[in-house]
C-alpha cells in the first residue's frame, strides 16, 4: 500500500514538470491530502513502525516539500510525536512490568497470607466464586469484552491477514488475538472452577456448573455473545460434558435454560441462529428475541425490559464467526482480476463483513460498567489449568469408562468396537493396503447385512466391496482397468498382492463406454460404443463433453445427459455429481448420451414400468424451478427461491430431508 | 485432471431387449430419509482447510460465492450409487478459539485431519487432533481420512508422502494427498473417501444420525 503511495508521490514532482494544468494538479494535491488525512486519522497503526517511522516520515517530508503550512503536515508532525512518546512509554511500560513481576513475586506469598487473615476487612478480599452476584459477574465479563472489541481494528481480521500460521498471525492480528485470548480465559476459568476441587459430590459440583448457567443467562441479556459462547462452549467441552452424575444433579429447569442458551450457536445450518439473533439484536436496545421452543429465556428478557434501569446495551459478537467467514471469502475469491488489476468484488465483500463489525463496535459503546476491584481479584486468582489437567481432573472425578455403562446405548457400540480391533488384525478379512479400514471377518458381514436391508429396493446392491466371503473381492466390473499412474503404482501392486481392495483407494480412473442414442440407431438395433476415461475430479458436463467429441457430436453439452444402463432400467447422473463416484460399479459401466428431455433433471433411476408403475407427469408451472436447478445446481437452495417468489417463507429446514431430486413432489403437494 | 482419452472404440451389438422410449419413463419416489453425515475439517491454521472446502463447495455455485447463507456448505451427493447429504463444519479461521474445537468435534460423523506438506509442525500436530476426537467420542477409532494438501507447492515439501503413510498406518485412518489450487488434486477424492469410510465404519450411521437430529441433547437426558 505504502509502495503505491510513494509512487504516488514521486510522480507528482513528475507532473509538475510535465506542465499538467494547475487547476489538476490542485484537485491530485487535495485527493492526496484527504487520502492522507484519513489514513492517518483511521489506520494510525499502519505507522507505527519504530524506531525510525519510516513511512511516517516519508510522509512529513512529502509534506514539507509539496504541502507546506496545511493540516496535514501538522497533523503528521503532531502524529509523529505522538507515536515516539507512545513508543517511549511503552518501552519503560516494559521494563516496568519486569519490574513488578518481579516484585509480586517476592510480595505475593505476603498478600495471600494477609487476604486469609485479615478475613474481617472483607471489602478487600476476592470474591467468592459463587458468592458473586450474576449480574456483576456478567457485567464484569462484558466491561472486558467490550474494551477488547473497541480496541478491535477490524481489518485485521480479513483472511488475508488472519489466516496464515500461527506466529504470523499474532504478528499481524495483535487485537484479533487478545479477543481470543480474553474468550479463552473464560472458558479456562469455567473449567477451573468446576473441576479443581476433585472432592466435591455430584450436586455440590452442579451447582458450580448452575453458577455459571446462571451467569450465561445474564450475558445473554446483555447481548454478550462473546463470553457467552466461551461459557457455552467450556460446558460442552469434553472435561465438563463428560460428567454425567453432575450433569444429572443440574435441576431440570437450569438445564433446560442451558439446552436453550446453546441452541443459539448451534451450528446447524452454518450458525443460522446466531446470525439471525445478531441481524435482529446487533443495534437495538435490549434483548428481545427467543427461539419459538424456549420456555425460560422469554421471562428473563420480560422481566429486564420492566426494567428501566437496564435497557441500553451494546452488543458484543463472537468474533470466530467473522473470522471463519473472512477467511473463506479470502479463500474463494481471488484477488486480481484477469488482468491483473485488484478484483474490488472482492473487496467489497470483505467490507460487508468489516462494516458488520464496525456497526457492532459502535453499538458497544453503550456499555458503562464500573471496574469491580473484588472481581478482578477473584478473576486473577483463578488457577489457569491447560487441556490435559482439566481432563485428568475431570477423569478423576468421573473415571473414564464409567461413562459407558452396560445400560447406556454408546457402551454397547464401544464394546463392539473394541472387538473389532482385537479381532481384525491378521483375519482373514478386507484390509486395505495403506491400512486405513479393517473389518473383521463376522463384521463385515453384518454390515453387509445391514446394508442390504438398508438399501431401498431402488438401489438393489449399494455396496461393492464388503462382502463376507473368505477373501475379499474387488467388485465385478470388467471394464473397469486400474491403470496406475506413477503416483500410486505402488499401492496398487500392493493390492493385487493382496487381492483387496479398499474401497476408498485412490485410483485413478475408470473407462466407460458410452453409446449415443438417436432413432437411427435404434432402428438398427445397434449400438455403437466409445470407451471414455473419466477421472476422480470429473463431474457430468466434463464427462458429457468429452463423450460428444468421441462421438463427433456438436451442439451444446448442456443439452444431453448421461445415464447408466443398468438392468432393469437406468441410472441418469446429475449434473452435479462427481461420475467417478457415482457410478454403479456392481454393473457394466455402460452409458447413454441423449439430448435432454423435460424432467431429466428431476429424475436418478428410471425402471421398467413392469416393476414400478408410479407415473409422474409433470406439471408446466414447475418450469422455472426446473432451469433454476440448473443454474444453482443446489435443489434445497432454488426450492428457496421459488418459495420467495411465490411470496412464502418456508424454513430451509423443510426441505432437509428431501432428496435433491425429489422435491418437485413437495411442489405438487403444496400446490393441491 | 484431465487423462489422455483412449481411442479404442468398439462396436457392441446390443439387442434391444428392451425399448427405452417406452419403459424409462419412470422415476424414483422419495425414500424417506437421506442420510446426513456430518464431516468436520479439522487441522492447524493456515494448512489450507478453507481451500479444500471451498474447492468442493464452490464448483457447485455458478453464483456468487457467500459465506454466510445457511446451506453454503451442505450439499447432496451421490457415492456408490447411493445419494446422501453431506454437510461440512470448517472452522477455519476459529483455531485458536481452545475448547470449541471439542463441541465442534462431539458432531461429526467423520474427521478430515488436514495438514499441509510444506508445514512439518502441522503435520506433528495431527496425533493431537487425532486423540482429541477419540476423546471427545470415547472411542478407540472412528472415522477419520488424514489428508496431506499443498502437494502442488513441491518444492516447499518438508513432509512426503511416506511420512504421511506412515502416519496413517500409526493411527490407523485413512490416508490421501491433495491439491485445492486449480486444477484441484484429490478434492472431491477426499470427500467423497470421507463417506465411504463412515459408511464402511460400525456402527451404521443411523445411530449418530438421531444423535446429530437431536443434537445438545445431553447423555443424560
Amino acid at each position: 500500500m505504502l509502495d503505491r503511495y510513494v509512487a504516488l508521490v514521486n510522480a507528482d514532482p513528475n507532473s509538475v514538470c510535465m506542465g499538467i494544468p494547475p487547476h489538476l494538479h490542485e484537485a491530485h494535491k487535495k485527493a492526496i491530502r484527504l487520502t492522507l488525512q484519513v489514513w492517518l486519522d483511521t489506520y494510525i497503526d499502519d505507522f507505527r513502525d519504530p524506531p525510525l517511522f519510516s513511512s511516517l516520515s516519508q510522509i512529513q517530508e512529502f509534506a514539507k516539500v509539496y504541502l507546506p503550512d496545511s493540516d496535514l503536515s501538522i497533523k503528521i508532525n503532531h502524529k509523529m510525536n505522538k507515536l515516539k512518546k507512545e513508543d517511549e512509554a511503552k518501552n519503560s511500560h516494559l521494563l516496568g512490568r519486569i519490574l513488578s513481576v518481579n516484585d509480586l513475586n517476592i510480595s505475593f506469598p505476603a498478600a495471600q497470607t494477609n487476604g486469609y487473615s485479615q478475613s474481617n476487612s472483607t471489602m478487600n478480599l476476592p470474591y467468592e466464586f459463587l458468592c458473586i452476584p450474576e449480574t456483576i459477574f456478567a457485567q464484569q465479563l462484558t466491561r472486558m469484552d467490550a474494551v477488547l472489541f473497541q480496541k478491535l481494528i477490524p481489518h485485521q481480521c480479513l483472511g488475508s491477514i488472519w489466516s496464515q500460521r500461527e506466529k504470523a498471525r499474532a504478528n499481524a492480528s495483535p487485537t484479533v488475538v487478545a479477543t481470543i485470548e480474553q474468550f479463552n480465559a473464560v472458558i479456562y476459568r469455567v473449567q477451573s472452577t468446576v473441576l479443581v476441587e476433585t472432592d466435591l459430590r455430584p450436586s455440590q459440583r452442579a451447582r458450580l456448573i448452575t453458577k455459571w448457567i446462571d451467569v450465561a443467562q445474564e450475558l445473554r441479556l446483555l447481548k454478550n455473545f462473546s463470553s457467552l459462547k466461551a461459557i457455552i462452549s467450556s460446558l460442552q467441552s469434553n472435561p465438563l460434558y463428560r460428567l454425567k452424575k453432575t450433569w444429572n444433579a443440574v435441576s431440570k429447569e437450569k438445564f433446560e435454560l442451558y439446552l436453550e442458551l446453546a441452541r443459539i450457536f448451534s451450528e446447524e445450518n452454518n450458525q443460522l441462529n446466531q446470525r439471525e439473533l445478531l441481524m435482529k439484536e446487533g443495534t437495538a436496545k435490549h434483548a428481545e428475541t427467543a427461539h419459538a421452543d424456549d420456555r425460560h429465556l422469554p421471562k428473563a428478557i420480560e422481566k429486564m425490559s420492566i426494567n428501566p434501569l437496564a435497557v441500553n446495551h451494546g452488543t458484543i459478537p463472537y468474533l470466530g464467526t467473522f473470522l471463519t467467514d473472512l477467511t473463506m471469502i479470502d479463500t474463494a475469491i481471488p484477488d486480481t482480476i484477469d488482468s491483473g488489476l485488484i478484483n474490488f468484488d472482492k473487496k467489497r465483500k470483505e467490507f460487508e463483513v468489516l462494516a458488520q463489525i464496525r456497526l457492532l463496535q459502535g453499538a458497544a459503546n453503550a456499555y458503562h460498567f464500573e471496574i469491580d476491584d473484588r472481581f478482578e481479584r477473584w478473576w486473577d486468582s483463578v488457577l489457569v489449568l491447560d487441556g490435559k489437567e482439566v481432563f485428568d481432573l475431570s477423569c478423576q472425578i468421573e473415571p473414564e469408562g464409567s461413562s459407558s455403562t452396560p445400560s447406556s446405548a454408546k457402551g454397547g457400540r464401544s464394546k463392539s468396537l473394541g472387538h473389532v480391533k482385537n479381532n481384525s488384525i491378521g483375519e482373514n478379512s478386507i484390509v486395505s493396503s495403506n491400512d486405513s479400514f479393517i473389518i473383521n471377518h463376522s463384521d463385515a458381514s453384518s454390515v453387509e447385512r445391514k446394508l442390504s436391508t438398508s438399501s431401498n429396493s431402488s438401489l438393489p446392491s449399494v455396496n461393492m466391496s464388503v462382502h463376507s466371503s473368505g477373501t475379499s473381492i474387488s467388485p465385478s466390473t470388467p471394464e473397469k482397468t486400474p491403470r496406475s499412474s506413477i503416483h500410486n503404482s505402488e499401492e496398487l501392486s500392493e493390492i493385487s498382492s493382496q487381492t483387496s481392495l479398499s474401497p476408498y483407494i485412490n485410483q485413478d480412473f475408470y473407462i466407460i463406454k458410452v453409446s449415443v442414442e438417436s432413432e437411427a440407431h435404434e432402428v438398427e438395433g445397434v449400438n455403437l460404443y466409445k470407451s471414455i476415461y473419466v477421472n476422480n475430479s470429473e463431474r457430468t458436463p466434463s464427462v458429457i463433453e468429452k463423450a460428444m467429441q468421441k462421438h463427433d457430436m456438436e451442439g451444446d453439452p448442456k443439452d444431453y445427459t448421461l445415464a447408466q444402463i443398468l438392468p432393469d432400467g437406468e441410472m441418469i447422473l446429475p449434473q452435479t455429481v462427481n461420475v467417478y463416484y457415482a457410478i454403479k460399479l456392481t454393473h457394466e459401466l455402460k452409458f447413454v448420451l441423449r439430448r435432454r428431455r423435460h424432467g431429466d433433471e428431476n429424475t436418478i433411476i428410471r425402471r421398467n414400468p413392469a416393476k414400478n408403475h408410479k407415473n409422474i407427469v409433470y406439471n408446466n408451472e414447475y418450469v422455472e424451478y426446473f432451469e433454476l436447478r440448473n443454474v444453482t445446481c443446489k435443489s434445497v437452495q432454488a426450492a428457496r427461491i421459488i418459495y420467495k417468489n411465490m411470496g412464502i417463507k418456508i424454513m430451509y429446514k423443510t426441505f432437509n430431508h428431501y432428496k435433491a431430486n425429489d422435491l418437485h413432489y413437495f411442489f405438487s403437494s403444496y400446490k393441491k | 485432471m484431465y487423462v489422455s482419452s483412449s481411442s479404442t472404440a468398439d462396436i457392441s451389438i446390443l439387442k434391444s431387449n428392451f425399448n427405452r422410449n417406452n419403459i424409462l419413463r419412470m422415476s424414483k419416489l422419495p425414500s424417506e430419509k437421506l442420510s446426513t453425515y456430518k464431516l468436520v475439517v479439522v487441522g492447524d491454521g493456515g494448512v489450507g482447510k478453507s481451500a479444500l472446502t471451498i474447492q468442493f463447495f464452490q464448483r457447485q455455485f455458478v453464483t456468487d460465492y457467500d459465506p454466510t447463507i445457511e446451506d453454503s456448505y451442505i450439499q447432496h451427493t451421490e457415492v456408490d450409487a447411493e445419494w446422501c447429504i453431506l454437510d461440512v463444519l470448517d472452522t477455519a479461521g476459529q483455531e485458536e478459539f481452545s475448547a470449541m474445537r471439542e463441541q465442534y468435534m462431539r458432531k461429526g460423523d467423520g474427521f478430515m485431519l488436514v495438514y499441509s506438506v510444506t508445514d512439518k509442525q502441522s503435520f506433528e500436530n495431527i496425533p493431537h487432533f487425532y486423540n482429541q476426537i477419540l476423546r471427545v467420542k470415547d472411542k478407540d477409532s472412528y472415522p477419520m481420512l488424514l489428508v496431506g494438501n499443498k502437494i502442488d507447492l513441491v518444492h516447499q515439501r518438508k513432509v512426503s508422502e511416506e511420512m504421511g503413510r506412515e502416519m496413517s498406518q500409526r493411527l490407523n485412518v485413512g490416508f490421501i494427498e491433495t491439491s485445492a489450487k486449480d486444477p484441484p488434486h484429490n478434492v472431491d477424492a477426499a470427500f467423497h473417501d470421507v463417506i465411504r469410510i463412515i459408511r464402511k465404519f460400525p456402527p451404521p450411521p443411523k445411530k449418530s444420525r438421531i444423535r446429530i437430529n437431536n443434537k445438545l441433547k445431553c447423555p443424560l437426558m
